[in-house]
């Protein structure tokens, strides 16, 4: 049989011999404008900004020319680390002192059935079996978020491959790397801040509050994080019960 | 001049990982998209990658609601060229291969066809690919294996 180096190569080649033809870059620039001038159709949130889209495009552009250029101190966070996973960003280093009082709820927060989130939602939205049915469902943000709600567990799913929908900040000790069926996540045992980056970016204030320990991971398209099981095993048994 | 210098690359990964007919589409949306989301884009961060995920997850999202599986590459009216110039000898035989090889890669489990497609054919590095396809380093490496391992029992052997 073929060597898998060979076979490599083979493949190679015939991804040169494929040919994808790309309309000139003009016509795509042009498109893209309209695109981008055209008012939205998404969120509401997104639709009450005010901003004229060109002007949006332009200083879109503008940052990242100088990004590209590394001309901003953008990524040079204060803090020692910074970990991704899931849509969510975990700040490691010198937290500041944990937000305190009553949490706000999420932007936009309304109070479902199951079902009616699942048809709000693009992505699955899927109950642990170890929990049984959730006592309260909420959905935020124009259908970015799903929690459910048990007493003293919450459970959030959200549409986290693109962007990041939380962070948290804490200090020692670092999350932990853990499992959870076949998909990486992070267990974080202590409380910890956990601030909700709204979709709309500057027109909404981000969301703060103090979290108890969280298991975060990502499945197919969706992000979780598992908040309130204070043992690490039950919270990844928890999650691979999801149904 | 981001679009200039991107859109070839942003069609390429979109006909390649399968998205057909509506690759133009996908393509404008995930500039869009990018542009929207420039906040999140971090400079330590690779702008390439970055920008195909999207083009990775716009592809995802109008495969899915047109409610099938992504179809590999080219629909009909542009087929690849597949012959082999400079091999007159062997054409025939060497262009058979490749159809066999292509058709081969599209009926692969569609997560190693992604890995393939990501590795081989768009010749991505194994950290770029579990960027744009949002998964491990380590499932990046197994889907790939498993995928080559596939392909070798499928064509493998026919040439020898």
């Amino acid at each position: 049989m073929i060597s898998p180096e060979d076979m490599e190569a083979e493949l190679r080649a015939l991804g040169e011999a494929l040919d994808t033809p790309a309309p000139p870059p003009a016509d795509v620039a042009r498109a893209v404008r309209a695109r981008l001038e055209r008012p939205e159709q998404e969120s509401p949130a997104e639709r009450r900004r005010a901003r004229p889209r060109w002007r949006w495009l332009a200083a879109g552009t503008a940052v990242l020319v100088a990004v590209l250029l590394g001309l901003t101190p953008q990524g040079q966070a204060a803090v020692a680390h910074i970990l991704r996973l899931a849509g969510v960003e975990i700040h490691v280093g010198e937290p500041g002192p944990l937000p305190s009082g009553a949490p706000s709820p999420l932007p936009d927060e309304k109070r479902v059935t199951l079902d009616q989130a699942r048809r709000m939602v693009r992505f699955p939205v899927q109950v642990p079996a170890m929990l049984g049915e959730p006592q309260d469902v909420r959905v935020s943000d124009g259908g970015r978020v799903v929690s459910l709600f048990w007493p003293g567990v919450r459970l959030d799913t959200y549409d986290g491959l693109l962007t990041v929908v939380w962070r948290k900040d804490l200090g020692e000790p670092w999350p932990e790397e853990v499992t959870v069926g076949s998909a990486p996540g992070w267990w974080i045992a202590g409380p910890h801040g956990l601030t909700y980056l709204p979709r709309s970016g500057g027109t909404q204030e981000p969301v703060e509050r103090r979290a108890g320990p969280t298991l975060v991971w990502q499945q197919g398209q969706a992000g979780h994080r598992l908040e309130g099981v204070p043992s690490r095993d039950r919270a990844v048994k928890i999650a691979e019960s999801m149904r | 001049m981001l679009v200039a210098r991107y859109s070839a690359v942003a069609h390429r990964t979109a006909a390649l990982l399968g998205a057909g007919e509506e690759t133009e589409d996908v393509v404008q949306e995930a500039f869009v998209k990018a542009f929207r989301h420039l906040r999140t884009f971090r400079r330590e961060a690779a702008f390439r990658p970055w920008l195909l995920r999207i083009v990775a997850n716009e592809t995802h999202t109008i495969t899915r609601s047109r409610g099938r599986r992504a179809d590999l590459v080219l629909k009909a009216g542009a087929e690849p060229d597949l012959r082999v110039p400079d091999d007159p000898e062997d054409v025939a035989i060497a262009t058979d291969r490749r159809a066999k090889l292509l058709s081969a890669v599209r009926a692969l489990p569609e997560r190693e066809r992604e890995a393939v497609v990501c590795r081989y054919f768009l010749q991505l590095s194994e950290s770029e690919t579990a960027e744009v396809l949002g998964c491990p380093l380590g499932s990046v490496k197994s889907r790939t294996f498993r995928g080559l391992a596939r392909l070798r029992k499928e064509v493998g052997g026919d040439l020898s």
